[in-house]
């Protein structure tokens, strides 16, 4: 009959109108990242890295600006390692292409700046500052 | 003396039904329209450029962001040609986590679909009970691989990372809330009244038509073709798999959405197939680190949600892939937008557009 | 006759001013200020809530909350729209005529202000108790497509003279069903006066009565509002706009504030005709008026969340070759209705 699909649909809004709500309340309830989550910050795990450059170069974007500096034990010591996130595909290669598991993400997706140079951050500085936080 | 003329008006690109930047010029006398010219290239990135200066594996990220909606068929599509070219083996495994996330992808990808047609037809509580069953689809991805949109997980040789236990659990128990899903739309949709009135007999495609254009996908069945590459022309053991392929009688506006949503219940039913027979073994064959194919050329399809998705990719020996084209099925199937609209109302040209459900980022690459 | 709340309530502030003025015309006349006064603040507060209200219900069908950060429970959203509007920068379309194009906003305002001169909101509380009343609301109503003509016209924007043009085409179509279905209830009540069709239906609803009439002057009045399934003229997804496209800050909040002010006369008008008014047990009128007023309300909020738009021909259709023709039927049949109770 015509018509009835009408009342059926009414009854259908009507049943989620008093029934539960998704909506999820955001700055005070947060739904956590799953374990394999990419995106926001890379974390540069010092004392594992080797300086081997493969994840730069397994970057499809070349998102991943690198300085190696040698000291004088005839180490290889990452001095900058840079991740231009407005470039970043987070494809999730680099971290693939690490050897020895130095990197990771640091699962934050609160990420959005107001300015340009803001995306662009260096892992190792990153480092250091934590260090003097403790 | 009263005279009557036609006149052009923009549709688009900002506009708020034309999914994304695409214009169409449309020459209306009155409401009915006496033609319609999608005029695209507003989102045109160049990534079939952008791909020759990349190696074979780099390029995949970018597949992604073809067809946003469902990445997973067009990280399938390049992969399955890339293997072709490079002579590689799958293992059994990763072809059947292949099929369980396209087909996962192709559901998803149809509940957008669904819910774009209802808030383009006005009914926005149409759009939003798709969408939030669609979240589950993501939710699944996001466990899976790390990622809701981009997921670069089907990798040249395999695919990234084993199925958890956790991520079947979840699958199965999305496969079981779908019916429910299903059953929803259904009684808000389908059976509505007004919902039939708007699709019915309107913006028809006719088979013949629809062939001379190179239409493939739901629109192509939906006219009455029975056409699907996932059985005419089997990759990735499709043929392990027992399903039917709707068919549309017409090939107006409701047969194009018909054949959707019953596409939908037919992916559930592979991916429970695969599911139950999954083997166990290898998820990523033995690739080299560094991918040289030979010399030479290959053209591969598989079927995306939105039809055929070819990868025709040029090897010159090196690292790098000399030359990719990419036929993306929306751009395709946009071409029928002029046929599908003449002489029907403005009204029908919202619903033709959903119905050909172009994805911005495919049409223009 | 024995007043309701709201007549008690104002013949106290009657006589309270003529104690302190002395004089009764003055005091008359402030009585009649306030009245309209009184009325403004009903349409605009009126507003407030049913955005709210709107907002509220559409999360609610989606499942969703909606707005529920500002103020308690978010109830000053709407406040803080209203200011955020306020502060936007008035942009005027190069082309656009723009004495016409400035002046449709407000005229809207008119009509849409006007009807509420006859509605019998209690036991006596009425403006002006017109004895063509029903008459009256039925032109006045009529008069905002001028409005959205003016406006769709003086964009100079295709989208917008597409809209205006829909907006004629609905607005003659959805007007003759509701005459028709009005003239049923007319017929019964023997009266075009408001009043006297509230009082008539004291011991039985005229939904009973006509329960055919309710239906399609629903439908038609939907039409008439431009609320969906018939919101053509607005018609987001196909023609953006319509003769709002050109329009933003306060002048679109105008048309949005007509637009819920339309909202809630049609609701007015369906409770008054169909759900006998103020009439109900044990509570006092202007409360009974209230309920079945939201209730009306929530009714067309609900319809609007739940179907799609329907096609302007489809609309022009069903209200020609469906609704013309029983409302016709439905005059007839009460015709003899009558003449069979008279006879009996």
């Amino acid at each position: 009959m015509q018509g009835k699909g009408l009342l059926v649909g009414l009854a259908v809004t009507l049943k989620h109108f008093f029934g539960k709500k998704e909506t999820v309340q955001y700055p005070e309830e947060k739904i956590p990242m799953t374990e394999a989550f990419r995106g926001g910050k890379l974390l540069l795990d010092e004392k594992k890295c080797i300086s081997c450059k493969l994840c730069a170069m397994a970057c499809p974007n070349t998102a991943l600006d690198l300085t190696v500096e040698i000291d004088e034990n005839k180490k290889r010591h990452m001095k900058n390692y840079i991740h231009k996130a407005g470039r970043c595909l987070y494809c999730n290669f680099c971290v693939e292409a690490c050897p020895v598991d130095a990197l990771s993400w640091d699962k934050n997706y609160e990420n959005s700046c107001y300015y340009r140079e803001n995306l662009t951050y260096d892992a190792v500085e990153n480092n250091r500052k934590d260090e003097k936080n403790g | 003396m009263i005279q009557t003329e036609s006149y052009k008006l923009s549709m688009g690109p900002v506009h708020p039904s034309t999914h994304g930047v695409l214009q169409v010029w449309l020459t209306l006398d009155g409401e009915r329209i006496l033609r319609a010219d999608p005029c695209m290239g507003y989102l045109h990135r160049g990534i079939e450029k952008l791909l020759e200066k990349r190696t074979y594996f780099q390029c995949l990220p970018y597949t992604d962001r073809l067809d946003y909606v469902s990445a997973m068929n067009n990280n399938l599509g390049y992969c399955s040609a890339v293997e072709k070219l490079a002579q590689i083996e799958v293992p059994k495994r990763a072809q059947y986590i292949r099929v369980i996330m396209a087909e996962l992808n192709r559901i998803a990808s149809h509940m957008i679909f669904i819910g774009s047609l209802a808030v383009d037809l006005g009914a926005t509580t149409g759009m939003i009970y798709p969408f939030r069953d669609r979240e589950r689809i993501l939710d699944i991805f996001n466990e899976l691989c790390g990622a809701r949109m981009t997921y670069s997980y089907i990798r040249i040789g395999g695919v990234k990372s084993d199925l958890a236990v956790k991520v079947i659990s979840m699958i199965d128990d999305f496969l079981a809330k779908l019916t429910d899903m299903i059953d929803e739309y259904n009684d808000l949709l389908t059976g509505n009244e007004i919902f039939q009135y708007r699709l019915k007999n309107t913006s028809i495609l006719t088979a013949k038509q629809a062939m001379e254009l190179g239409i493939t996908g739901p629109m192509l069945r939906a006219s009455g073709v029975s056409y699907d590459l996932r059985k005419d022309n089997t990759y990735c053991s499709y043929e392990d798999f027992d399903f039917s392929i709707p068919l549309g009688e017409k090939g107006d506006n409701w047969d194009r959405y018909i054949v959707r949503l019953k596409e939908m219940s037919e992916s559930a039913k592979i991916i429970k197939q695969a599911l139950a027979g999954l083997p166990t073994g290898e998820f990523m064959a033995k690739v080299p680190k560094v991918l040289k194919p030979p010399k030479g050329e290959v053209y591969d399809v598989t079927e995306g949600p939105r039809g055929e998705v070819g990868y025709h990719i040029v090897s010159d020996g090196s690292a790098k892939p000399y030359r990719v084209h990419i036929r993306r099925p929306s751009f395709i199937n946009l071409q029928a937008l002029d046929i599908m609209c003449r002489g029907y109302l403005v009204g029908d040209v919202v619903a033709a557009m959903s119905t050909i459900d172009p994805i911005m980022g495919e049409v223009d690459c | 006759m024995q007043g309701g709340l709201l007549v008690i309530l104002t013949d106290k502030l009657f006589y309270g001013i003529n104690y302190l003025s002395g004089n009764e015309f003055i005091s008359q006349l402030i009585m009649v200020i306030v009245q309209i006064m009184a009325i403004f603040a009903v349409i605009s507060l009126a507003a407030i809530i049913q955005v709210y209200m709107e907002r509220r219900i559409c999360g609610f069908i989606q499942d969703r909350l909606g707005p529920n950060r500002v103020g308690p429970w978010g109830l000053l959203q709407t406040v803080a729209d209203m200011i955020k509007l306020m502060g936007k920068e008035d942009i005027i379309p190069v082309k656009a005529q723009r004495i016409l194009w400035g002046i449709t906003p407000m005229l809207l305002f008119i009509p849409a202000a006007l009807i509420y001169a006859v509605f019998p909101f209690d036991d006596g509380a009425v403006f002006v108790d017109l004895n063509v009343g029903i008459f009256f609301v039925m032109a006045v109503m009529s008069q905002s497509v001028l409005m959205f003509l003016l406006g769709g016209f003086a964009s100079e924007n295709k989208y917008s003279f597409m809209g205006a043009m829909r907006a004629v085409a609905q607005m003659l179509s959805s007007e003759i069903p509701m005459a028709f279905a009005v003239l049923a209830v007319v017929m019964v009540s023997g009266s075009l006066k408001m009043t006297d069709i509230v009082a008539a239906q004291s011991n039985m609803w005229f939904i009973a009565v006509e329960p055919l009439a309710f239906i399609i002057f629903t439908i038609s009045i939907l039409m008439e509002i431009n609320r969906t399934p018939f919101d053509l003229v607005e018609g987001e997804s196909e023609i953006i706009a319509g003769p709002f496209t050109e329009y933003s800050g306060m002048r679109w909040a105008l048309f949005f504030l007509a637009e819920y002010a339309n909202l809630l006369s049609a609701a007015i008008l369906t409770v008054t005709l169909f759900l006998g008014g103020w009439h109900g047990p044990v509570l006092p009128g202007i409360l009974w008026f209230l309920i079945k007023v939201f209730l009306v309300i929530f009714l067309f909020m609900w319809i609007r969340w739940t179907y799609p738009r329907t096609r302007i021909d489809q609309m022009m259709a069903l209200s020609w070759k469906v609704l013309l023709p029983l409302a016709l039927f439905n005059i007839a049949a009460t015709g003899i209705g009558i003449y069979i109770y008279n006879w009996m």
